[in-house]
């Protein structure tokens, strides 16, 4: 395919998209104008759409909350419609509206860019009928039985968990002593700020005598924690011990820096989320072991339950109303994986993986799955008293 | 104040000396604001380093310097080719596009944890094709169909990135296998880092396609008076092209070294160097509306910016203060760097 060809195409296709977002975008003023209020009541299966909104289509978690949906969308034999927010709530809002604007009733997990998207998400959804569960991002004071029955549910794992197991992975491998550099993601994200929280908790409590040296927010971003590492590895050269940061690809860019510093054998990492990648790097024992722990939990699973508890709800088999509050604010198990713990988890990456786990998910119901079952909820994530 | 002189001098032979006094009067100083425009810019930078060394004694050691010069390599390898652009007058948003496109591109045809064709030098070159493809249809349309550059460019970088997502598909993170590469960008030769040898070749070459071409004279031409250019039958139209090729190469050559660096092969292996590189060639003093500047200024420009970054770190500013601080030095650098320019007559856009 010459490139002449697949620019043509691209004008042509971006030219169709844009007339087409424009189209819609009229039907959804009128739609909403026309005074679309809540739909209750079963909707049958025909009429269903499965939509999963993800924050951007390269990272390895929003990859796998594609791969969940389509399990699911299979498994339900419901088409499935993919968005991709690119990193921007404003791309993220306008490509629901368009979706929502199709007339089609959407049952919907949003993996949420920002916090402060979910109300405008959810107040378009419920106009439209809709369904949704919102993953990991919403503001704390938002919550879904004060929003209706379409606002389903909102899902996450819980962050001070995460913390407090990578803690507890560093601090035991340095025996209680030594010092630390962290990693947090965006710094204004409940996720990273959770999972900054619980870790720095554990240490104050439990290993008294390791000393968190500095903290530097790489934004989720390889690259930026890479340059960062880089940075403080000239500020402290060899006093670090140990490096966390909230996600395995952010650990990625800063394992490259330690690594080119000459330093890897000496320093221990942890981390959450558990990559394939660092799956790979810690069976084969990379840098004399130097990733000690893990948290496991699977972008697959997020979105099988979220859009599994929105369908349940969408044809009536819940009433979200009638459910107990842990089950509209739901945080479901996090594990903590250890290199000797690895091996338990190589199943939940085999080809079939998602498949199988959607298998369960539809035969013990969105609350009961293993790995990932709820333990906890009712209300905002409880951040460990400075 | 000529009028003034003029005026109270009366006499024609009087007024011919009068004006002949302020023309050389003028001249000097334009020379002299020539030097002085990158002399308080180095100066600025000086100052920096003065206060962030005396807030941190391990700023000045030489694993430090050496850890600045590896990360300002690619930014300066991409500012080279940001730099030609502006003095056309024009401007290249596609970089971070062009980036993880070349990127992507070199690592799966590279030894990598994917698997797949390991085609060695073929990888880079058929990589370097992709950027130069991208480039090549930045400067068409920008010059057969004239679009805005600034359009062309914000199209391409997406067609960019969408070709590195494509690329990228749904598969593990391609990990860079071969060893003689790995971590190759920060490692040391002959004291300074590899990336940063390759960022002086490339600013040497641009300094020398600017000095002693005819694509860097004609270049500089165009961002003075295109009509002038086009009347004087000079080539403006290959040139155009050329310029944006050269770029957008070079942009992917900073993207194939971000990905050496980092390990992996991602799309947004870019994110943030656009921002780092037009900033760094307007700080350095070259002029967003073409036709005057250097190469070597934004040397000084992309410095400025690392060096800045590094140092807030070092000093143990916290995080959540850090990029209003970042901002706050910034302006006040270049209000400093830019206070010899307060020509009475410049304008300001």
């Amino acid at each position: 395919m010459s490139l002449k060809h697949n620019r043509g195409a691209l004008v042509r296709f971006a030219a169709i998209a844009a007339v087409a977002a424009l189209a819609l975008a009229g039907c959804t003023s009128t739609a909403s104008g026309a005074g679309g209020s809540s739909s209750s009541g079963p909707i049958a299966k025909e009429d269903l759409v499965l939509v999963a909104s993800v924050i951007n289509t390269t990272n390895p978690y929003f990859i796998a909350n594609i791969e969940g949906a389509k399990a699911l969308s299979k498994k339900l034999d419901i088409p499935l419609e993919i968005i991709d927010s690119q990193g921007s709530s404003q791309t993220e809002i306008s490509k629901i509206q368009a979706i929502l604007a199709q007339g089609k009733k959407v049952v919907m997990f949003v993996n949420t860019v920002a916090s402060s998207d979910t109300p405008t998400i959810v107040d378009a959804v419920k106009r439209a009928g809709g369904y949704v569960s919102i993953w990991w991002n919403k503001p704390d004071n938002f919550e879904p039985w004060d929003a209706g029955d379409n606002f389903v549910a909102f899902q996450k794992h819980p962050g001070v968990d995460s913390g407090r197991c990578n803690a507890q992975a560093i601090g035991d491998a340095l025996g209680g002593k030594g010092n630390v550099i962290m990693f947090p993601g965006v710094q204004d994200s409940t996720t990273s700020q959770t999972r900054v929280a619980g870790f720095e908790a554990e240490m104050r409590e439990n290993y008294p005598g390791i000393k968190i040296l500095e903290n530097q927010p790489s934004n989720w971003d390889p690259q930026l924690a890479n340059q960062n590492a880089k940075d403080l590895i000239a500020k402290y050269g060899d006093q670090i011990n140990g490096v966390w940061s909230a996600d395995d690809g952010m650990q990625l860019g800063a394992i490259q820096a330690f690594d080119d510093a000459g330093l890897l054998d000496k320093v221990k990492f942890a981390s959450d989320g558990l990559y394939p990648d660092t799956v790979k790097l810690m069976k084969e024992g990379y840098g004399n072991n130097a990733i000690v722990g893990e948290t496991f939990h699977r972008g697959y699973m997020a979105s099988a339950i979220g859009l599994y508890t929105a369908y349940l709800a969408a044809t009536g088999e819940i009433v979200p109303s009638e459910l107990p509050k842990e089950k509209r604010t739901s945080f479901f198990d996090i594990k903590c994986v250890t290199p000797e713990t690895l091996g338990d988890y190589l199943k939940y990456d085999t080809p079939t993986a998602a498949a199988d786990f959607v298998d369960q998910l539809v035969e013990k119901g969105p609350w009961d799955t293993e790995p990932a079952t709820l333990i906890g909820g009712g209300g905002p994530e409880v951040l460990p008293k400075p | 104040m000529v009028h003034k002189v003029l005026s109270e001098q009366g006499a024609g032979g009087i007024t011919t000396t009068a004006i002949r006094i302020r023309e050389s009067g003028i001249e000097r100083r334009a020379r002299f604001r020539g030097l002085a425009e990158p002399l308080s810019l180095l100066v600025a930078l000086a100052v920096l380093i003065g206060v962030f060394s005396l807030l941190n004694e391990r700023f000045l050691t030489a694993s430090n310097i050496q850890n600045v010069l590896t990360q300002s390599a690619i930014p300066l390898i991409v500012a080279v080719g940001a730099t030609l652009v502006i003095l056309l007058g024009s401007i290249d948003l596609s970089v971070e596009g062009v980036m993880g496109a070349t990127g992507m591109t070199w690592i799966l045809l590279s030894n990598n944890s994917r698997g797949g064709a390991d085609l060695g030098p073929w990888a880079w070159v058929i990589a370097l094709g992709v950027a130069l493809l991208l480039g090549v249809a930045s400067g068409l349309i920008f010059t057969a169909l004239k679009v805005p550059s600034f359009i062309v460019t914000l199209g391409m970088w997406y067609v960019g990135l969408g070709i590195a997502t494509m690329l990228y598909g749904t598969d593990l993170l391609p990990r860079l296998e071969d060893e003689g590469l790995k971590g190759w960008t920060s490692r040391i030769s002959l004291g300074l880092p590899n990336s940063f040898w390759v960022a002086l070749l490339v600013i040497g070459l641009g300094i020398l396609v600017l000095r002693n071409t005819r694509i860097g004279r004609v270049t500089l031409a165009i961002g003075n008076s295109e009509t002038i250019v086009r009347s004087a039958g000079l080539p403006a139209f290959p040139v155009k092209v050329a310029v944006f090729a050269i770029a957008a190469v070079l942009s992917g050559l900073g993207g194939i070294l971000a990905t050496v660096q980092l390990d992996i092969g991602s799309p947004t292996v870019g994110s943030g160097v656009l921002f780092i590189v037009i900033p760094a060639v307007v700080i350095g003093g070259t002029h967003l509306g073409g036709g005057k500047g250097g190469i070597l200024r934004t040397v000084l420009g992309v410095f400025l910016l690392t060096i800045l970054n590094n140092g807030l770190i070092l000093s143990g500013v916290e995080s959540s203060y850090q990029s209003a601080v970042t901002g706050a030095i910034l302006v006040a650098a270049i209000v400093f760097a830019a206070w010899s320019q307060r020509d009475r007559l410049r304008v300001a856009k």
